[in-house]
C-alpha cells in the first residue's frame, strides 16, 4: 500500500515538473505558422523570408530601439497543429502578434481564438474572402483577393486587347469560385457576360473533356483559376486539339520558372497578374531586399513564396514603427489604421477604422520565357465591388 | 496472480482492489490537472484524449475481431461534420445527444462498411476501407451543406463555460480549454470502459472468436453476419463521437483534415500500442498524438549533441526546411523501433513494467 501511495505522489509531482514560458524585455516577439514540412512544404519558404527581413531590420537597428524576434512554427499544413502551435505561442512564449501564416484552413482554424486574445495578426498568407469580409479589429489582410486579379484581366482583355470573348476554367472551390465571380462582375461592368465557365475538381486528371469545352465555345480569352498542375495539363490538352488562345491566370501560378518546366515551354505568352514586384525588379527596395536574401540566407531560393515574406511583414513592420515605444495591441490597431498608400514591394497599402482589406492592386506580365516576363501595365487599382462577389459567395 | 473464483468475479469491470486503487488515482490526477498545467498543454491533452477515443474503437475491430480498416478517418469525418451540422442548425439541440447522433450516424455507415468485410479479408478489405475513406472526404468537399473544401466553423460548446469563467479561476480562453477538457475526458473515460466491459460480455468473445477462426466460430454458432457488421458498427461509434468531439475541439473542419494519412496514424496507434489488449490502444494514441503535436525543430535541436548534429547534418545536405524536415523521418523510426523491439507493442512495455513493480523491491 505504501509503495502505492508513494508511486501516486510522485506522479503528482511530475505533473509539477511542466513549466516554461519567458518573456523577452527589449525584443518584440512576433509568431508565425508555415508548413515547413508534408505535402505543402514548399510554400515553408514564406516564414523564412520573413525571417531573412526581421534581420535586416534589427541589423538597421529594430524598431524604436527593440530587436524583432520571429517564432517559426511548423504545422505541415495540418489545422489541429496549426491550432496547438498557435496557442503555445501566444499563452507560452507571450507573442505580440502574427504575420503570414500559410494556408486558409489553417488560417481559419485559428481566426477566431486570435479575435477573442486579441492578437493583431498582419497579412495572412492565402487569398481568402475571410479575412477582411466582414473586417474584425486585429486582423489585417494584404493578399490581395483573387476576385481583384480576376478584374483586372477582364479590364485588360476587353479594353486593351478588345477581345470580348472570354472564358474561365476554374478549380470548384472558393479560390475557383471567388476567381470566376470576380470575373462575371467585371464582365457585367463592360456590359459583356462569359461566353463559357468550366469547372474542374482537384482531384481530375484527365482534362480532355474540360478542354474540349473551352475550344467549342470560341473563347478568345480563357482565365485559368486552378493549380499549377491543372494549368500546365489544360495547356497539355488544349495544344493537343489544336486550341490556340491567349490564356491568363492568377499570381498563384506565377512560378513562371516552374510552370515553363512542367509545360516544356507551352506557358509562353501567358498574360499573369502580379501583386508583387517580379524578382528581379529594379527597384531600390527589392534591390535592397536581394542584398539581405545574399547576407542572411544565402542558401535560399530567390522565388517568389520566399520573396512574399518580405512583403507580408512590410506592413506589420510600419505599423510597429508608427506604434511607438509604448506597444500594445490597442496602439497598434491604431497606427495600423493610420497607413494611407504605402508603397511597399506589393500594391499601395491603406487601411482605415473599417478597413481590413490593405491593397485591391496589382500589375500584369506577360511570360517571354523562363526567367523573364515583360511587364504589360504599371499598378493598376480595380473598381469593382468586392460585395457583390462575397454575395455571389454566398 | 489475480485469482478468480468465479464467473461473476471475472466479468467484474475492475476485478481486483489495486485496479479500484489505481483507477481511483488516476481518475483524481485527471481531475486536478487543469489547475497544474498551462492552458495549451490542456489543449493538447485534450486532443490526446480523443484519439484515445478512436484507438479503442479500432481496437475493437483490428485488436479483437480481427478486420483490418484504413478507413477510420471517414468516420472520423462523419463524426464531426454530424455533430457540427446538428449544433450549427438545431441550437437548442444539446450538445452530448448531437455527439451521441454523430457517433450512430457513423455506425450506420460503419454497419454498411461491414457489409463488404463478410466476403473480403486482409488487403482486399484494407482497399475497401480505404477507398470508403477517400470517397468520404470528396463527397464532403463537393457538398455546399458541408461548406464544400472551405470547411465549416465550429460553434463553441457552452456548458460549464460560463461557470469555470465566473469562479475566478480560468481567464476566458482557458475556461473553453478547461470545459473541453472535462467533457472530452470524461467521454474519454466512459468510452473506455465501455469497451472494456463489452469484451467481457458475450458479444466480445464472439469478436474473439471470429479473430481467431472465423469458420470455427461459425461452426459453434456464432453468426457471422451480425457479429462482423456489428464490429464494425461500434467501431464507428466510437470514431465518429472522437470526430464529433474534434470538431467542438478544433472550431473549424474542412475535408482536407481527414485525409488517408489520419486513417494510417488510426492504425498505427492501435499496432504500435499492442493489438487486442485494453492498455494498448491507449498508450499507442497517447505517444503517437503527442509526436505529431511536439516533434517540432526546435524539440530535435535541443536534444543534446545528437540535435546539433542533426542540425548541421539538414542544414548543409538537406532541403531548405533545415530541420524541420528530420522531424518526419524521426517520428517514423520511432514507430519502428517500438514494433520492431517491442512485437507486442507498448502493451509489451507495460506488462513488463507491471511484473517489475510487483516484485519492487526485489
Amino acid at each position: 500500500m505504501i509503495k502505492r501511495v508513494l508511486m501516486f505522489l510522485v506522479m503528482i509531482s511530475a505533473g509539477f515538473l511542466f513549466e516554461g514560458c519567458k518573456k523577452g524585455g527589449s525584443e518584440i516577439l512576433i509568431g508565425q505558422w508555415g508548413p515547413q514540412t508534408g505535402p505543402a512544404a514548399l510554400w515553408g519558404s514564406v516564414a523564412r523570408g520573413t525571417d531573412c527581413y526581421f534581420k535586416m531590420i534589427n541589423d538597421e537597428g529594430g524598431i524604436n530601439g527593440r530587436k524583432l524576434k520571429l517564432l517559426i512554427r511548423d504545422d505541415g499544413y495540418n489545422p489541429a497543429r496549426t491550432v496547438t502551435e498557435v496557442k503555445k505561442m501566444v499563452e507560452g512564449d507571450k507573442v505580440f502578434a502574427f504575420v503570414g501564416g500559410v494556408g486558409t484552413a489553417p488560417g481559419m482554424a485559428v481566426k477566431e481564438y486570435l479575435a477573442q486574445n486579441k492578437i493583431p495578426w498582419v497579412g495572412p498568407a492565402a487569398g481568402s474572402t475571410h479575412w477582411a469580409y466582414p473586417p474584425t479589429k486585429y486582423l489585417f489582410s494584404v493578399y490581395p483577393l483573387y476576385c481583384i486579379e480576376a478584374a483586372l484581366l477582364i479590364d485588360y482583355a476587353v479594353k486593351t486587347l478588345n477581345l470580348k470573348k472570354i472564358a474561365v476554367f476554374y478549380q470548384n472551390d472558393d479560390y475557383g469560385k471567388v476567381g470566376l465571380y470576380g470575373a462575371e462582375v467585371a464582365m457585367a461592368k463592360h456590359g459583356l457576360k462569359l461566353v463559357e465557365k468550366v469547372s474542374a475538381e482537384i482531384t481530375d486528371t484527365d482534362l480532355s473533356s474540360h478542354a474540349l469545352k473551352l475550344k467549342n465555345s470560341g473563347a478568345e480569352v480563357v482565365l485559368l483559376w486552378v493549380l499549377p498542375k491543372h494549368g500546365a495539363t489544360i495547356l497539355g490538352t488544349a495544344a493537343k486539339t489544336g486550341f490556340k488562345t491567349q490564356f491568363m491566370t492568377s499570381s498563384t501560378l506565377s512560378d513562371a520558372e516552374l510552370m515553363f518546366t512542367i509545360t516544356k515551354g507551352l506557358w509562353k505568352d501567358m498574360i499573369v497578374c502580379r501583386f508583387s514586384e517580379l524578382p528581379n525588379s529594379d527597384s531600390p527596395l527589392m534591390k535592397k531586399y536581394r542584398e539581405a536574401w545574399k547576407k542572411y540566407a544565402p542558401t535560399e531560393k530567390w522565388s517568389t513564396f520566399f520573396q512574399s515574406g518580405f512583403l507580408f511583414a512590410e506592413t506589420l513592420v510600419e505599423g510597429l514603427k508608427r506604434a511607438g515605444s509604448d506597444l500594445t495591441s490597442e496602439n497598434f490597431v491604431k497606427a495600423m489604421e493610420s497607413i494611407k498608400d504605402l508603397q511597399g514591394t506589393g500594391g499601395k497599402m491603406t487601411f482605415g477604422p473599417n478597413i481590413r482589406q490593405g491593397s485591391n492592386t496589382g500589375f500584369l506580365t506577360k511570360v517571354v520565357s523562363a526567367t523573364e516576363e515583360k511587364k504589360l501595365t504599371d499598378w493598376v487599382t480595380s473598381d469593382i465591388n468586392i460585395d457583390e462577389v462575397i454575395k455571389k459567395l454566398k | 496472480m489475480d485469482m478468480k473464483r468465479s464467473y461473476y468475479e471475472d466479468i467484474q469491470l475492475l476485478d481486483s482492489g489495486t485496479k479500484k486503487f489505481w483507477f481511483g488515482s488516476l481518475i483524481i490526477i485527471l481531475l486536478i490537472i487543469p489547475f497544474l498545467i498551462p492552458g495549451y498543454y490542456l489543449h493538447e491533452v485534450s486532443y490526446i484524449s480523443i484519439n484515445i477515443i478512436v484507438a479503442i474503437g479500432l481496437n475493437i475491430l483490428v485488436g479483437y475481431t480481427g478486420q483490418v480498416s484504413l478507413g477510420h478517418a471517414g468516420f472520423f469525418a462523419i463524426g464531426a461534420y454530424a455533430a457540427t451540422l446538428l449544433v450549427k442548425h438545431l441550437p437548442f439541440f444539446p450538445f452530448i445527444f448531437a455527439l451521441i447522433i454523430a457517433g450512430l450516424i457513423a455506425a450506420a455507415f460503419g454497419f454498411i462498411l461491414g457489409l463488404p468485410s463478410l466476403r473480403l479479408e486482409g488487403p482486399y478489405l484494407a482497399i475497401a476501407t480505404l477507398g470508403f475513406g477517400m470517397a468520404i472526404i470528396q463527397i464532403l468537399g463537393r457538398f455546399s451543406v458541408f461548406g464544400g473544401r472551405m470547411g465549416l466553423s465550429v460553434p463553441d460548446i457552452g456548458f460549464l463555460n460560463d461557470l469555470l469563467y465566473d469562479s475566478g479561476l480560468f481567464t476566458k480562453t482557458q475556461s473553453r480549454d478547461v470545459n473541453l477538457y472535462y467533457i472530452i475526458m470524461s467521454i474519454t473515460i466512459i468510452m473506455a470502459l465501455m469497451a472494456r466491459n463489452l469484451m467481457k460480455t458475450r458479444i466480445g468473445r464472439a469478436f474473439i472468436a471470429i479473430r481467431d477462426s472465423d469458420i470455427a466460430a461459425n461452426s459453434m454458432g456464432i453468426n457471422l453476419t451480425k457479429y462482423k457488421t456489428l464490429s464494425f458498427a461500434v467501431s464507428a461509434f466510437y470514431t465518429g463521437l472522437a470526430g464529433g468531439l474534434y470538431a467542438f475541439w478544433m472550431g473549424f473542419i474542412n475535408p482536407d483534415s481527414f485525409d488517408f494519412i489520419l486513417s494510417i496514424l488510426f492504425l498505427a496507434m492501435v499496432v504500435v500500442g499492442g493489438l487486442g489488449s485494453n492498455i494498448g490502444p491507449v498508450l499507442g494514441a497517447i505517444i503517437i498524438s503527442f509526436l505529431n503535436l511536439n516533434l517540432q525543430a526546435d524539440s530535435i535541436s535541443a536534444i543534446p549533441l545528437l540535435g546539433d548534429l542533426l542540425t548541421v547534418i539538414t542544414e548543409n545536405w538537406m532541403n531548405k526546411g533545415g530541420i524541420a524536415s528530420v522531424s518526419i523521418i524521426i517520428f517514423g523510426l520511432i514507430l519502428i523501433f517500438i514494433v520492431l523491439f517491442e512485437p507486442l507493442g507498448l502493451f509489451g512495455f507495460w506488462i513488463r513494467i507491471k511484473k517489475y513493480w510487483k516484485t519492487w523491491p526485489f
